[in-house]
């Protein structure tokens, strides 16, 4: 992440150097607008998914969704998932499977926070397979895209549903699959590589400081 | 569709409370208070992904990436115009929007190049952003093999989602 973040700035910015160097700084900028213009609007979302989201909570359903996918979320992310755990992650595979990426985030967030164990540097096989799904999430009705089909004129805006859901599916199959693989061939004990990314995290935590 | 699976939710959930005595309103309140909390946190990475995304795209670097691309994706199927939304959509939804537009006003939303473009925008997600936004309140920061494998099940995904329009059409 913080190198394919690195690379495309550096290059960015010589090439601005180059061509138009009065862009450049407009350009950041401009980024960085929206970034705040996206936060207040998820703020809001956040805001309005965490409240439901409780009272749902509250009414005792998210124990009976987690119970209806217990087998789902064994199978992915094993055994030794403490039950808080489960909870965030039910919810955010249900909201993401009805198209609600905004409402699986903070949960998503959370999920995570609590899979955490003291001192850990390195993500753990339940936090990367929540990273690949969530990644390849199986979207099955893409609002956005038919919206946007619809204001272009589209005669038939629902017309790639089938290749977007085989794709979807596909994807999430893939994802899944190699992250089990890759966990049993790879196991999680390399004292170079962690070191050697470590540095890696700072450098992408502290550019801005 | 969603537009009545929604609101059918709410109803359920509120009409539960009701039954069981629980009180909706301070819940509410209550799981809303961590969201300015969660953005917090969630701000720099956003800020650092979409500073870079517009800086990118504005450069022009993209452009000549994505020609640089566009026939190495063409071996596995993918025509070349749509390299630059195949290279963006993993990191910035708001930013590979724009190109889709772009794609549907330049050919047309119901044409090969339209309709694949569409089915792998609808199929795919921003990987990137989704991996630093979920551990932005962690602090591991190494993610191993999920950014690297995400990618290459999203491109799998694209794949698949060309040669499905290509045999619809």
């Amino acid at each position: 992440m913080s190198k394919a973040w690195f690379v495309m700035l550096l290059a960015s910015l010589i090439a601005l150097v180059i061509t138009n160097p009065n862009d450049a700084v407009t350009a950041m900028i401009r980024g960085s607008q929206g970034a705040v213009t996206l936060a207040i609007t998820l703020c809001a979302l956040y805001g309005f998914w965490l409240g439901f989201m409780a009272i749902v909570e509250k009414v005792g359903l998210t124990d009976k969704l987690a119970k209806i996918l217990a087998p789902v979320v064994r199978f992915l992310f094993g055994k030794d998932i403490s039950p808080k755990t489960k909870k965030y992650l039910t919810v955010n595979m249900s909201a993401n499977l009805i198209g609600l990426g905004n409402a699986a985030t903070p949960m998503g967030i959370k999920a995570i926070e609590s899979m955490e164990t003291e001192g850990q540097t390195k993500a753990s096989l339940p936090m990367i397979m929540l990273v690949v799904i969530s990644a390849t999430s199986l979207q099955l009705i893409p609002t956005t895209v038919i919206g946007l089909r619809a204001a272009h004129g589209s005669l038939n805006p629902t017309a790639f549903l089938i290749p977007s859901i085989v794709a979807t599916i596909t994807s999430t199959v893939v994802g899944v699959t190699l992250v089990k693989l890759l966990g049993k061939v790879l196991p999680n004990k390399e004292k170079s590589k962690s070191m050697k990314s470590e540095k890696d995290g700072y450098a992408w935590s502290s550019t801005e400081k | 569709m969603t537009s009545y699976i929604i609101p059918l939710i709410f109803i359920t959930v509120l009409v539960l409370s009701f039954f069981k005595k629980k009180d909706a309103y301070a819940a509410f309140v209550d799981g809303s208070k961590s969201a300015v909390n969660l953005m917090v946190g969630v701000f720099p990475f956003l800020l650092a992904i979409m500073m870079a995304v517009e800086i990118y795209k504005a450069s022009g670097v993209s452009h000549y990436v994505s020609s640089a691309v566009g026939p190495v994706i063409e071996l596995v199927g993918i025509p070349r115009e749509l390299a630059e939304l195949v290279i963006i959509r993993p990191l910035s939804g708001a930013g590979s929007l724009t190109i889709l537009e772009g794609i549907y006003k330049t050919y047309g939303t119901d044409t090969f190049i339209g309709l694949s473009a569409s089915a792998i925008y609808g199929s795919s997600e921003t990987v990137f952003y989704v991996s630093a936004i979920y551990f932005s309140k962690s602090n591991v920061k190494n993610l191993r093999f999920a950014i690297p494998v995400a990618l290459l099940a999203t491109f799998v995904g694209n794949i698949v989602a060309v040669a499905m329009v290509r045999m619809m059409m």
